[in-house]
């Protein structure tokens, strides 16, 4: 195996869930993928250095799930004071975080995404905003996108998570899979209102095309994904009776958009080696040069999808790496 | 069919596939794989190898029948998904191909031409389910992540209220009463500024309330909350109407009832709490239409004496078997009143030996708590009798909260934030009076938690983990609530409340919440046979 075996028990535990709920008739068992998702509560109670908290959209529903370094919480009593912004001197990144899930599964507190954002709050000392978003197929396309970028604006406009001299807050996108779609695709709508977005953070992102890739057809099966499974929710997510070459699915395909003289943020990309999807996802990072917009690609050789769940890999302590000097580089 | 854990340590004598363990030098808990478990789920490492095994198993039967598999995934029913090896034993039991001794999966039946799942096959399984020894390696940790979740206040005035009461409260715990009072004062002065919409600030007021109360009764507590036992009916049935937690517990409760009752013709609920019997008429009615017929169905309800002579106790009884009678399910009802649930004998019950029993107890086991940790503490008594019934069931629901801790300041704490989020859900209710009449019912409960003490102080709820530990002590085992209790209380949900409710399995039970904060636990027990405890007595 190419993968620690508690890694491989989890994804193909996961492999196994999601077959049980998605149908071949393009219906999805909502329910039993609820009872099967591991959650856990936000907790206001420091756990290694991070402690956390939801807010909830009233009108939507749908849960931000802050996540701070406990040197920030006022250790009385649990009390977070939201008046006060993160630092007045200096700049404290604020990473908005889209989960993956292939825009079916998942949700801000699932266990796995909860254990990694808090990862994440230590490595880059940053705050986290893990955020829900509706998924298909009951919400299709572009709704992913619009709650992804409703969250982008309500961060911004928190004056408690701005910090540095210039008050402001010091966003940058991230997600993983399909979480990387909607990162993209929300830096390009904040690019189009003029909101500054410092950086994106794509791992493994979720593209794809109507063509079959070099790649799709070497790896279909052999690392806990299957072309047919990525059809389903291509077919799940994107208005009914479209192909793969929407620009949703192939930003830089035949109907795709240039990003020419965008005020597009830098981006660092990250391709597993044993992705299926890899063709694509570095098509994209092509796409972004092309464009005159700059891009880091990490290529992870023999990374498989969900290489980053648990820390027990090279190619997790490197990616991590990736990402803290992605950020800090930015602080000076 | 109900699915449990087996309490007993040494599962040898199942199959060789958990030899490994048992002759492992490490305690079962710390060989849980700890990376998985922040995944949320429970492996031993020790068992990981299987586990992978029986998974490539599995996924190679799902590649061979798709069509089969879906159908079959539609109506199997899941149980503990946390319990990786539990769980996908399972999967492989309801989808797998027979091992190669076998020469089909399938055998059609010669008479009906019917393909029928060979049963022979099944039944000789050696792998079908596992029985683990309950794991407690992360609930303290669990324990721990369900102290709060913060209401995040955005108000200066909010939170100038929040520091307050908190001051206060430790005021009160450290015995500076003036200073305490002082703020009592300020308080309510600031209360008039304060958003009273959202959660903390509509809360608030019934916190500054029980704060004064306590500080003007001095610490001897008293009895605050002096309804009548009429009283406490109306408002419970009025929280019953506005917010869905008592209907989601009646509800899974008879569900695994129903369950437990299968096959039996002879049953007897115990209700540790009838009120007005709301939870009944459902299981009276699902047992009406048991395919096979209704069994004789005997329902023991337990409630305080009435004061004025009336027997309410019996009305109700009548009003049920009224039901009973309309829908041809053979009745009897007997009425047990008592003030308390301590002065519960077990012979008052008069259970039969060849009935099948479930005991029932919604919101009751923490009453039983009290406040000293003595050996023979009304809780381990009750336990124990319940245990000595043999009940094919235990139903156990309770307030997913931490409100029995000694520390004043915790428990004020906790009770702040668990009852802001309660109020926060009832803001979703529209109906007149109900929504009211909850607010007061979920306000005496938080006067007897922060104003009372000692005896009169019985709402002393404890959070799931630490019930599994005590109910696993005192000889029980879980019985696990599988995915079709969950799916049916999300569609209960659905249909009667606001969006914002969400019903989550964690290892068996369910927990009903306000978005991801769970606020009440149902869980299902039976006792361990004498003869099969292999646990240390203390």
């Amino acid at each position: 195996r190419v993968v620690p075996l508690n890694t491989w028990v989890l994804i193909s535990n996961f492999k196994v869930a999601y077959n049980l709920q998605r149908r071949p008739d393009g219906t999805f068992d909502r329910d039993l993928s609820e009872y099967l998702d591991r959650k856990v509560p936000a907790n206001i109670n420091p756990v290694d250095g991070v402690f956390s908290f939801d807010h909830v959209d009233g009108a939507t529903g749908l849960l931000n799930r802050v996540y701070q370094p406990s040197s920030r919480i006022e250790s009385r009593w649990r009390i977070v004071d939201l008046e006060k912004p993160l630092s007045a001197t200096e700049v404290v990144p604020v990473i908005v975080f889209f989960h993956g899930g292939s825009f079916t599964h998942s949700s801000a507190n699932s266990a796995i995404y909860d254990t990694f954002c808090r990862r994440l709050v230590n490595v880059c000392k940053a705050v986290v905003v893990s955020v829900d978003y509706r998924r298909s197929p009951e919400h299709r396309y572009p709704c992913a996108y619009d709650d992804g970028w409703a969250a982008l604006k309500w961060v911004k406009s928190r004056t408690w998570l701005q910090s540095g001299k210039d008050s402001k807050v010091h966003v940058y996108l991230a997600g993983d899979s399909s979480g990387g779609n909607i990162a993209h695709n929300v830096a390009v709508m904040a690019a189009e209102a003029g909101v500054e977005v410092l950086g994106n953070i794509l791992l493994h992102p979720m593209f794809g095309g109507q063509s079959r890739t070099e790649s799709e057809k070497r790896l279909d099966g052999k690392y806990f994904v299957t072309l047919q499974d990525r059809d389903w929710y291509w077919r799940a997510y994107l208005p009914e009776g479209e192909d793969r070459d929407h620009p949703a699915c192939n930003p830089f395909g035949p109907r795709g958009r240039t990003l020419d003289g965008l005020e597009f943020p830098k981006s660092l990309i990250v391709v597993a080696g044993l992705d299926l999807i890899q063709d694509w996802q570095l098509a994209y990072v092509k796409g972004l040069e092309k464009c005159g917009q700059q891009v880091k690609l990490l290529y992870l050789d023999k990374a498989t999808i969900g290489f980053y769940f648990l820390p027990n890999n090279d190619h997790f302590y490197c990616l991590m790496n990736e990402i803290k000097g992605f950020i800090s580089s930015d602080l000076n | 069919m109900l699915r449990y854990d087996s309490t007993s340590s040494s599962a040898g004598s199942s199959s060789g596939s958990l030899s490994s363990s048992s002759s492992s030098s490490k305690p079962p808990q710390q060989d849980i794989d700890g990376l998985l478990a922040g995944a949320g789920y429970k492996v031993r490492s020790s068992e990981l190898r299987q586990v992978a095994q029986r998974l490539e198993r599995l996924e190679t039967a799902m590649g061979n029948s798709p069509a089969d598999f879906s159908q079959l995934a539609s109506d199997a029913i899941l149980y503990n998904p946390s319990d990786l090896a539990c769980w996908v034993d399972s999967l492989l039991t309801e989808f797998a191909e027979p091992p190669p001794t076998c020469s089909s999966d399938f055998i059609v039946d010669p008479v009906n031409n019917q393909t029928v799942v060979n049963s022979a096959w099944t039944a000789a399984e050696p792998h079908t389910p596992q029985v683990h020894q309950n794991i407690t390696y992360d609930e303290q940790q669990s324990l721990d992540n369900q102290l709060t979740v913060v209401t995040a206040m955005e108000e200066d005035s909010g939170i100038r209220l929040v520091h307050m009461l908190m001051t206060c409260a430790e005021c009160v715990q450290s015995g500076d009463l003036s200073l305490a009072t002082s703020l009592i004062d300020d308080m309510q002065g600031l209360l008039t500024h304060v958003n009273t919409v959202c959660g903390i600030g509509k809360v608030a007021g019934h916190f500054i309330d029980a704060l004064s109360r306590r500080i003007f009764q001095g610490m001897g507590g008293g009895s605050v909350n002096g309804g009548s036992a009429f009283e406490n009916e109306i408002l419970y049935h009025h929280f019953y109407e506005a917010c869905p937690y008592l209907k989601f517990a009646h509800f899974t409760a008879n569900q695994a009832i129903l369950e437990a009752f299968d096959g039996h013709d002879c049953v007897h609920v115990v209700d540790f709490n009838l009120m007005h019997g709301l939870q009944w008429p459902a299981l009276i009615q699902a047992l009406a239409l048991r395919p096979g017929g209704p069994p004789l169905l005997r329902l023991t309800g337990i409630g305080p004496p009435s004061p004025d002579g009336r027997d309410s106790l019996r009305e109700i009884g009548l009003r049920l078997a009224e039901l009973a009678r309309s829908v041809n399910v053979r009745f009897a009802f007997r009425g047990v009143a008592a003030s308390r649930l301590e002065d519960v004998k077990p012979w008052m019950l008069q259970v039969n030996p060849k009935e099948a029993v479930a005991v029932n107890s919604i919101m009751q086991l923490h009453r039983l708590l009290g406040s000293e940790q003595t050996r023979n503490s009304p809780i381990d008594t009750v336990l124990s009798w319940i245990r000595g019934l043999n009940p094919k069931i235990m139903t156990v629901v309770e307030q997913e909260a931490n409100h029995n801790q000694p520390g004043f300041l915790d428990r004020f704490t906790e009770a702040l934030y668990y009852y802001s989020t309660m109020f926060d859900s009832l803001e979703a209710c529209r109906v007149q009076p109900e929504k009211a009449l909850a607010e007061i019912y979920i306000q005496r409960e938080i006067g007897n938690v922060v104003s009372c003490e000692g005896s009169a102080r019985v709402e002393r709820h404890e959070p799931l983990a630490k019930w599994r530990r005590r109910l696993s002590g005192a000889g029980f085992r879980a019985l696990h609530l599988g995915s079709n209790a969950f799916k049916q209380a999300s569609m209960l949900l659905t249909l009667f409340s606001a969006e914002g409710y969400s019903v989550e399995e964690n290892e068996g039970c369910l927990r009903l919440g306000w978005h991801s904060s769970p606020l009440i636990a149902a869980s299902a027990w039976q006792a361990v046979p004498a003869w099969d405890n292999h646990m240390s007595s203390s």
